[in-house]
């Protein structure tokens, strides 16, 4: 007995046959046939064989056409469309292949890996000269795994396929299962989110992959609901990416020597700045320090920390968030009784953005 | 781990569509430009050599240069219809391009040319995936938090392999200088920081780079340095305090993103957190934020500690408050 076909091997055959026959083949002619097949021990070895090695083709993008007899309905055969087979014309140069490299090291996620891998080996097949990695030396850009939900989700999403998966809220400790139309996925502030509509509460809500219990399962088919407008979608990812808009300018009053990072950042004082009532005397012995900012509760959340060496000035929003969090920090060291944690009303934005 | 036949079978490939543009390629170039080694490359063309059309008669085959072969140069002589380089799966360029613009974040910290071929690879991957490029569904952002200077003095030393001083300000708000050798810069969706090789300490250090407040590329070069593989991660520095913190649910978000020691759940959703503190301003940070949902911290004296803090600070934000609303 000859030794068997590795697997890598037959489905290059299969390929090429696919390729190169003139109409079709059947699944009786790919196993009569094609190098590898041969192997198969049992009709039910080879179904299951060429049912996989047919998916695999199709998820490495090659287009693998079914092709029906006239006459003969259930006479399946299939050819590879080579009109669709070809990447566009494109040629890449050394440093453009290096940040190719640098682009599939991103993802921890052993999927997206996978993917972003294969893709760098297809395009550096039309490379002019190995890829160049001086000019990216000592980057390491990451961004980590998202868990057994995510090759799923990114799929739905792609699909516009619906799921339900169940999903522990954090806001009350509730577990039950949703029902969404998945719009998109964001790893933003240590952790990944999807965005989403809701079908049960007909809104929109944002779920931490992290929080999904079990299996993500498909509900209907794929292109089984509208995608979301530019807007909706603008609008749910808000309190993770922040706006379109141009930064804003927060003014601060900071202790001399102190918050060096924050100074770090500082702009000039707009000519325009409007100081509240009472800013003179909190000033008196501070620093007047301008910072740009995208998100409120961003701010504010970095602001707090620096206890009394930084007051906020401008805008009122993040300072009044400010002065919440320190009422209720003030209250740390008294007696609480339980299930009266929830004192002060903080920036909506926060919860949703935390993702509760 | 074995190679996946995929990955394997979409090289293969990768090559006849390569070798079909370039004649008489070393088999050392392949292995180059295919980020492979030479004894992988060698394989590979055996494999092609004996695949082809159904019947398998040497006309049916991908065939080489024989001759050339034996010098270790690879020509390809019949590629049976597979010359032309295949197109991205529909995942495959999703993958890559979510990553391709993420790397915006790190245009401060690279150069003139670094940026350019940037800007030219997103558009060529973006004209290889077509209509895919338009939805893609995953976004992410790096968090490059350092001013534009100081991106472009770390992306500089690392490039040049350069020694940089740092004006850094630690979790305690404390501003020092030293000199460091740049290993990476590692960007996150959480933060970014610098690994390098501090000096003073002898020692490899991380720095966050939105606390970097000027950095200054030296004209020394910088050494190489014995930096460990897991140098990366985060670990509970076992010296540290010992700190329990009791959370209600929506707090969730500690123990996700902030180094603890251990997490147990409790009834109605909240949990405990066990945390080793090192720095007690960097406590002090998080207990701030998340006061609202703090139930209790033991022990006591970091919630005193805390908590006056945040009196202290009410102080200073009285003369903005007005006298209704003021309190302490």
């Amino acid at each position: 007995m000859p030794p068997a076909i590795p697997p890598a091997e037959r489905l290059l055959n299969l390929v090429i046959a696919l390729v190169n026959t003139p109409g079709r083949m059947t699944k009786e002619q790919v196993r009569a046939s094609v190098a590898g097949y041969g192997d198969a021990r049992s009709d039910e070895a080879f179904e299951r064989m060429f049912e996989r090695d047919k998916d695999t083709l199709r998820d490495l993008g090659m287009p693998v056409l079914t092709v029906t007899h006239a006459g003969h309905g259930d006479d399946i055969g299939y050819r590879i469309d080579t009109a669709h087979w070809s990447l566009p014309p494109i040629e890449l140069t050394a440093a453009e292949l290096g940040v190719l490299a640098l682009a599939a090291q991103v993802w921890q996620d052993q999927s997206l890996r996978a993917d972003s891998t294969r893709a760098l080996t297809k395009l550096r097949a039309v490379g002019e000269a190995p890829e160049a990695h001086d000019l990216v030396a000592g980057l390491a850009p990451r961004v980590r795994a998202g868990g057994d939900a995510f090759a799923p989700l990114v799929d739905a999403v792609q699909n516009r396929q619906a799921v339900r998966f169940t999903y522990h809220a954090a806001t009350t400790g509730e577990v039950r299962e949703r029902r969404v139309e998945p719009w998109k996925l964001l790893a933003r502030r240590g952790g990944w989110v999807l965005l989403a509509r809701d079908r049960d509460r007909d809104a929109s809500r944002s779920f931490r992959l992290s929080r999904i219990r079990g299996p993500v399962r498909p509900v209907g088919g794929p292109g089984g609901f509208a995608p979301p407008t530019v807007q909706e979608l603008a609008e749910a990812s808000r309190a993770w990416m922040g706006g379109d808009g141009p930064d804003r300018t927060a003014l601060l009053a900071v202790t001399p020597q102190r918050a060096g990072a924050l100074r770090a950042r500082a702009t000039t004082v707009p000519d325009n700045a409007v100081l509240p009532a009472g800013a003179a005397d909190v000033l008196a012995g501070r620093d007047l320090v301008a910072v740009p900012y995208r998100l409120d509760w961003e701010l504010a959340e970095e602001v707090v920390a620096y206890g009394d060496a930084v007051v906020v000035l401008d805008p009122p929003q993040v300072r009044d968030a400010v002065v919440g969090m320190l009422r209720v920090a003030a209250t740390l060291d008294r007696l609480r009784p339980p299930g009266a944690a929830h004192l002060a009303a903080r920036h909506d934005d926060v919860e949703e953005a935390r993702g509760a | 781990m074995p190679e996946r036949a995929s990955d394997r079978l979409v090289r293969m490939l990768g090559m006849i569509a390569y070798l079909e543009r370039h004649d008489d390629v070393p088999v050392e170039q392949v292995a180059a430009q295919f980020g492979v080694t030479p004894e992988q490359v060698m394989a590979d063309v055996d494999t092609l050599w004996v695949t082809g059309t159904p019947g398998y008669l040497p006309d049916d085959l991908i065939d080489f240069d024989a001759s050339s072969y034996e010098q270790g140069v690879v020509r390809l002589t019949e590629g049976r219809g597979m010359t032309r380089p295949l197109r991205l799966g529909p995942r495959e360029g999703v993958a890559l391009l979510a990553a391709l613009r993420s790397l915006a974040a790190l245009r401060p910290a690279l150069d003139a040319q670094s940026a350019a071929a940037l800007d030219s690879a997103l558009a060529k991957v973006q004209a290889a995936t077509g209509d895919a490029a338009a939805g893609v569904p995953v976004e992410v952002v790096l968090q490059v938090d350092a001013t534009p200077a100081v991106a472009a003095a770390i992306g500089t030393a690392l490039a040049g392999r350069r020694r940089l001083r740092l004006r850094y300000v630690d979790a305690s708000d404390v501003l020092s200088e030293r000199d460091v050798d740049p290993v990476r810069l590692v960007s996150q969706d959480e933060h970014s920081y610098l690994l390098a090789w501090s000096l003073a300490a002898d020692a490899e250090r991380k720095f966050r780079v939105d606390r970097i407040v000027e950095a200054t590329v030296l004209a020394d070069a910088a050494s190489e340095h014995p930096v460990s593989d897991d140098a990366d991660g985060f670990h509970p520095d076992a010296s540290g305090e010992l700190v329990t913190v009791r959370l209600a649910g929506r707090a969730r978000w500690v123990a996700e993103s902030v180094p603890v020691e251990s997490t147990r759940e409790l009834p109605d959703g909240a949990f405990e957190v066990d945390l080793r503190v090192v720095q007690p301003s960097w406590l002090r940070h998080l207990l701030l934020q998340v006061a609202e949902e703090v139930l209790d911290v033991r022990p006591p004296h970091v919630a005193q500690d805390t908590a006056t803090a945040a009196r202290a600070a009410l102080e200073a934000y009285a003369p903005l408050l007005g006298p209704t609303t003021g309190e302490a």
